[in-house]
């Protein structure tokens, strides 16, 4: 906060040495974020092609049957695969790279490893997508690669993770941010998880029912400790940095973190509810499912108020609407999940599309679009270029959200109706299938819109990066000019367009 | 079985005495202070409190800078 | 004034203490069941199926069969599993012991399977099934398993594993539909299913 009775030559000055800082923190982000995001938006593509797929299968099951690589039950797995850790891990990584950059005020680490990395991730991809349409996959949700597959991802994470450590290891900004905590706590965390997750159920093939309660601890730490801090982390970044305005409450923020760390840990077992596993292996699962209400009613707060008074910047700003969305869904799918931990609802819910439209929420109406947002504020920082097409972008935002609310509403109706008559023995199973048709054929149709807002977003991102559109001004991309050195800087706002 | 509960129990004392002691550690290094500073570090001189950084490309609110030396 | 070391060991202890008690706790004390029940004379095998049944859990996984049947059983007062005569027992750790993997699944767009092999013991009714669910079960959303079998000419007399259809539905004169051994296999692992014994002792 610049005092007004500084005279304006040490203002601007002081001004020209952050934007210059800045510059150059975004162009050692630039080829590692920018590989991660290419990466990202391919695999989005491909998994969205996998999920219409699957999507139309379940209504119309014969359609485009024949190989066995198209069998639902392979196209299922390859779906969840490509979005999880083709899109939404390498988004999240890229995202983590950049803001950890930013928050610490200095340069990337090791962008060439990283580029490594990126190749490696995406190598990974490649043969375990392959591997589970081959009919190699593990039939271990969210572990269906092949042992092939996850060596590049772990050796590709390590990477990630010194970078973005040894970064924050030199940070010239002294205070942490929020943000970096979560990050922080993210890129220890995901590896860790990866890992023994592998390991034990993979490698060293623990079989039974441990098997299932490791699997589900994992799975539900990618959720909780990978995307959702990376998702919560990057909001209370670029809330404030679009508004203007700072986080309502600091100390909220704090208790926001460490009550997710606590607590999130144990819930992963609540997806076995009813199960084999021992009672009070279970109930400690809804408890840690339960407390979780703390840190998502903390976070819903402090982003609610930190926009209250600015919703019209909606209006005009494209990263704002997909982070407000995200965060919104963010409180709503949490609450959604505490309750669904709770065994008189779980009773109902489990082994139903009410699950798949909860899971939906999480990964999609609220990771997703907080990463579209926060790679339409990235990328061109990054390319030094603007977004081709203000309507694309709309299009996209509208597309998406209007897609996957009707997403959400069609199956969480279908699914508690599912669930309620599997719980009379008098309802035929067949008739229950029955039912369910009409709400997976609007599901079809929701993911055929979704479809269509990633495509925008896909042309956009490849219009970015050939330059199509106009050239991004502002100091930034002003002070990486060759020349910024020997020109002089007028100081109103007209001099600042240039 | 007892072995569990022993880990179980052991490793909620662990962590509770972890989260103390980092928020002790927090608050005796200053970090607990000043939270108006905390939430702030993100803004700087050339990307002031008050200044919106975000918008539609091609419109035209596309680079708004505050009038000079006036904040929101 | 570095809260760097500080973070880690707050998230390092956090996870820590969740691996601890979700992952080496349940391994530690089902990994001493085992050994438990390898110890006594009547226990449990240690890997229930052998031979062809095993090679078609490898055909179920393979196929993502998991993705719509779920293979475990609710207890009596906890939804209607039971009532639905998917077994007369809730399922227990003593029942999946040793199996790799194991597939307990999460959705019910197909019925339980955790006791298939009780309820459904013909293993010309499965092999219609898998080929075209339709046949066996109008309205079913079951994809069909077309790869698993073989559609050849008859040479000299129909092969005694042909499959034999409903008029209806019924191939082309002269020829035949028979399985491959994945199918073989996979029905053998459909029809070796069952964990119905009753417990020796109560479950934990």
């Amino acid at each position: 906060m610049s005092d007004q009775t500084i005279s304006t030559a040490q203002t601007e000055s002081q001004r020209q040495a952050f934007a210059r800082q800045r510059a150059a923190i975004d162009a050692s982000a630039r080829w590692p974020v920018l590989g991660f995001f290419t990466g990202s938006v391919v695999w989005l593509l491909v998994g969205t092609g996998l999920a219409l797929l699957a999507s139309i299968k379940l209504h119309s099951p014969e359609f485009l049957d024949g190989p066995s690589w198209l069998t639902f039950g392979r196209i299922r797995p390859a779906h969840l695969n490509t979005v999880a850790y083709g899109w939404a891990s390498q988004a999240g990584i890229g995202v983590t790279l950049w803001s950890m950059a930013r928050l610490s005020r200095t340069e990337l680490r090791y962008p060439r490893l990283l580029m490594f990395a990126v190749l490696l991730w995406n190598i990974g991809m490649l043969v375990g997508t392959i591997g589970i349409l081959a009919g190699e996959g593990t039939s271990i949700e969210w572990l269906e690669f092949p042992a092939f597959a996850p060596p590049f991802f772990a050796l590709a994470f390590a990477i990630v993770t010194v970078s973005t450590m040894v970064t924050f290891s030199n940070r010239r900004e002294p205070h942490v941010y929020v943000t970096q905590w979560y990050l922080i706590g993210a890129v220890f965390w995901f590896p860790w998880l990866y890992t023994a997750a592998n390991l034990l159920v993979i490698y060293a093939s623990v079989s039974g029912v441990s098997q299932a309660s490791i699997n589900w601890w994992y799975a539900h730490n990618v959720l909780g400790l990978w995307m959702t801090p990376i998702g919560v982390g990057s909001t209370y970044y670029l809330l404030p940095k679009v508004l203007g305005r700072p986080i309502y409450s600091y100390q909220l923020s704090l208790l926001g973190f460490w009550s997710l760390a606590l607590f999130y840990n144990w819930a992963g077992v609540h997806h076995l509810i009813g199960g084999p596993l021992p009672a009070w292996l279970i109930t400690l699962s809804i408890v840690g499912s339960v407390m979780m209400l703390i840190p998502v009613i903390t976070v819903a707060i402090n982003h609610h108020m930190t926009v209250l008074g600015s919703f019209r910047q909606l209006r005009y700003s494209p990263t704002l609407r997909f982070i407000v969305f995200g965060a919104m869904s963010y409180s709503a799918v949490s609450i959604q999940g505490s309750l669904q931990s709770l065994r008189t609802i779980n009773e109902v819910t489990h082994f139903t599309h009410y699950t798949v439209a909860h899971a939906h929420m999480g990964a999609y109406a609220f990771f997703t679009m907080i990463m579209f947002g926060s790679i339409y504020y990235i990328v061109p920082r990054l390319t030094g270029w603007e977004w081709a097409a203000g309507g694309l972008i709309s299009f996209h935002f509208w597309s998406t959200s209007v897609g996957v609310l009707v997403y959400f509403i069609a199956l969480t109706f279908g699914g508690w109706y599912q669930g309620l008559d599997l719980n009379r023995a008098d309802v035929p199973f067949m008739t229950i299938v029955r039912n369910t048709l009409p709400y997976l054929q609007v599901r079809s149709w929701a993911g055929i819109l979704m479809a269509a807002g990633h495509l925008a977003f896909a042309a956009l991102f490849v219009m970015n990066l050939l330059h199509i559109g106009k050239q991004r001004s502002g100091p930034t991309l002003f002070f990486d000019r060759p020349d910024a050195a020997t020109l002089t800087v007028i100081g109103d706002a007209s001099g600042r367009t240039v | 079985m007892t072995l569990a509960y022993i880990v179980i129990f052991a490793s909620f004392v662990l962590f509770a005495i972890s989260v103390v002691f980092a928020l002790g550690w927090a608050m005796s290094h200053g970090q607990m202070q000043n939270f108006q500073r905390g939430a702030t570090a993100i803004f700087d001189p050339d990307e002031p409190l008050g200044t919106r950084t975000d918008s539609f490309p091609g419109s035209a609110t596309h680079v708004e800078p505050p009038p000079e030396g006036s904040h929101e | 004034m570095n809260q760097g070391p500080t973070i880690f060991l707050g998230v390092f202890l956090t996870f820590a203490s969740a691996w601890l008690g979700l992952v080496v706790a349940p391994y530690v004390q089902f990994e001493a069941q085992r050994s438990q029940n390898a110890a006594k004379v009547d226990a449990p095998p240690e890997t229930p199926m052998e031979g062809l049944a095993a090679q078609g859990r490898q055909v179920y996984r393979a196929n993502g069969c998991v993705y719509c049947h779920s293979q475990q059983i609710r207890p009596e007062n906890f939804g209607s599993d039971i009532a639905r005569g998917w077994g007369p027992r809730r399922t227990v750790a003593q029942d999946y012991v040793g199996e790799r993997p194991v597939m307990l699944g999460t959705m019910r767009t197909g019925p339980d399977l955790a006791n298939i092999g009780t309820r459904q013991t013909s293993a010309a009714w499965h092999h219609l099934h898998l080929y075209n669910s339709r046949i066996t079960s109008p309205g079913s959303i079951m994809p069909r398993f077309t790869f698993l079998y073989e559609q050849r000419k008859v040479v000299g007399q129909r092969s005694s594993a042909a499959l034999t259809f409903p008029p209806e539905w019924d191939v082309k004169p002269g020829y035949e539909v028979v399985p491959t051994n994945e199918a073989k296999a996979l029905v053998a692992y459909l029809l070796a299913m069952d964990r119905s014994r009753p417990l020796e002792e109560p479950g934990p």
